[in-house]
């Protein structure tokens, strides 16, 4: 490829980014209302936000429980979800129980385990550990379901009982698809977190985004949110970096996570 | 798969739900839970019967399902078209892929402050929240469906003089179907969940609106039922979709 065309394709983004800032720009003057900032007011915003340390260490608490809940839900997720994949019964013990919960959102159980566990850090980072376990589960339940059988008969052959079977075989044939998951869930992590507390409105980056709305500190709000985005958009092309060193080997088969809450 | 496999399968897969539901009556008949924290089941179950009977109950729903279904309906429309388009031309790819990279990983429920502002409280914020959340995996799938339909299909229709135009209709779109519709259950299950949330956040009905009421004065029997409901729906509406889908997919090789 030319230098000047690769550099194109990676700047890409950058310039999406700088479009879309753009079009708010130009949408805002258009519109001229007390309730819709300008970018420019916005991004002004950003330094107070950060620069305040409450704000800043709040951010950093949200942060805390998000890193511990998706850590939490990646160990447990992706074992069972290879157990699934390799085995009929665990795949119709687990699959219908899953297929009930996913349609809840995930968030929406802060109330009830607010009730149970109090407002702190258990409750939150429990939510979040929910609201990724299910697509790690399922990636890692396909990818180990399309894992060549062969394989297995010869590591069998060979002497290796099932658990190593599993260890040695299974999860490095299904990881490209794990790490998929890990990434849909990495993003769902963030959602989860400023979602519920949004929800639970005491502390932490989602509880910035709405105080400021209810004082009518319009560009803060939409400060928060460009922090929130960007931290989304880092947070993903952080782990793709580390996926692609991972899985080198394979083809990448969506390079774009499919996010959702 | 014989009749009595399938059995047994189902039996093996209803065991864990009964189980939970067994466990769950036996935390609350030997004390370890309060019946104020956590309603034995049969309360629960008979709570819902009671509010489907309920005339505000069914208005709520019916508000959830309006903005869920309006919501995915400009997902399914917009993400169809956007990435048909996006696999049919290059430069609309050129200039979607950047944009849709940096969206696509955007917690968009951090959009929902500003679309209140800009939209109000009514239904547009929340329907334009949902499509939004349910756009980017129906567009996705929708363009890698397209983008690998097999060449040999298009070089075959245009060897038969179709039209570009009809192209795109005639080959393109019926060989992505699968594709498209594996993207639209995705987005379904991302609907039912963003429209509660939305309606948790701010709202003044709604599944998700019954839900906060109820957390706010610790009616914990009242704060299961909407949980269920829309556990329910999502099951129902994912159930319809699934028949679509054999239908429209019917005589297509293993999907």
């Amino acid at each position: 490829m030319i230098p000047g065309r690769a550099l194109l394709v990676r700047l890409a983004p950058l310039l999406a980014c700088l479009g879309l800032l753009t079009v708010w720009q130009a949408a805002s003057l258009a519109l001229n209302n007390d309730s819709f900032p300008t970018a420019l007011g916005a991004i002004q915003a950003i330094p107070s936000i950060l620069g305040d340390k409450d704000a800043l260490i709040n951010i950093l608490a949200s942060l805390r429980r998000m890193v511990i809940g998706f850590s939490i839900a990646v160990i447990v997720s992706i074992p069972l979800g290879l157990m699934m994949g390799r085995s009929r019964a665990v795949a119709s013990f687990f699959n219908p129980l899953l297929m009930v919960i996913y349609p809840v959102p995930k968030a929406a159980l802060m109330p009830i385990i607010m009730l149970w566990l109090g407002v702190g850090d258990l409750s939150k980072t429990l939510v979040i550990f929910l609201g990724v376990s299910l697509p790690v589960i399922y990636h890692s339940f396909e990818g180990a379901k399309a894992v060549e059988e062969k394989m297995l008969w010869s590591g069998a052959a060979m002497g290796l009982s099932a658990a190593e079977r599993l260890v040695r075989i299974v999860l490095p044939a299904a990881l490209p698809e794990i790490l998929t998951g890990c990434r849909t869930g990495l993003v769902l992590a963030l959602i989860t977190m400023i979602t519920s507390e949004m929800i639970a409105r005491q502390s932490g980056a989602g509880n910035i985004l709405f105080n400021a709305l209810d004082m009518g500190e319009y560009d803060i709000v939409y400060a928060m949110i460009i922090i929130v985005g960007a931290m989304g958009i880092g947070l993903d092309a952080l782990f793709e970096r580390l996926r692609a060193r991972l899985v080198r080997w394979s083809e990448p088969q969506f390079d774009i996570p499919l996010s959702f809450s | 798969m014989n009749a009595r496999a399938v059995t047994t399968n189902v039996l093996l897969g209803l065991a864990p739900i009964a189980l939970l539901i067994l466990l769950w009556q036996a935390m609350v008949s030997f004390g370890y839970a309060p019946v104020t924290l956590l309603p034995p089941p049969g309360q629960v179950f008979g709570r819902m019967v009671q509010q489907f009977l309920n005339a505000t109950y069914r208005q709520d729903i019916e508000a959830t399902l309006l903005r869920l279904f309006a919501g995915f309906a400009i997902a399914v429309i917009l993400g169809v078209a956007i990435g048909l388009a996006a696999a049919a031309s290059p430069a609309i790819n050129a200039a979607v892929r950047p944009i849709v990279r940096v969206l696509a990983p955007l917690p968009k429920v951090a959009l929902y402050p500003a679309l209140l502002l800009l939209l109000g409280f009514g239904h547009e914020s929340k329907i334009t929240l949902v499509a939004a959340d349910a756009l980017f995996p129906i567009l996705l799938s929708t363009y890698y469906g397209a983008s690998t339909v097999e060449q040999k299909l298009i070089w075959s229709a245009m060897a038969a003089g179709t039209s570009h135009r009809e192209i795109l209709f005639k080959v393109v779109l019926p060989a992505a179907a699968p594709s498209i519709l594996t993207g639209c259950r995705i987005g379904l299950v991302i609907s039912c969940i963003v429209v509660f949330l939305a309606e948790m956040i701010t709202s003044t009905d709604g599944l998700g609106h019954v839900l906060v009421t109820a957390a706010r004065t610790f009616q914990a029997v009242d704060m299961f039922v909407p949980l269920i409901t829309i556990s329910l729906l999502g099951l129902i509406l994912n159930g319809a979709l699934e028949g679509l889908r054999s239908y429209l997919l019917r005589g297509f090789p293993e999907v």
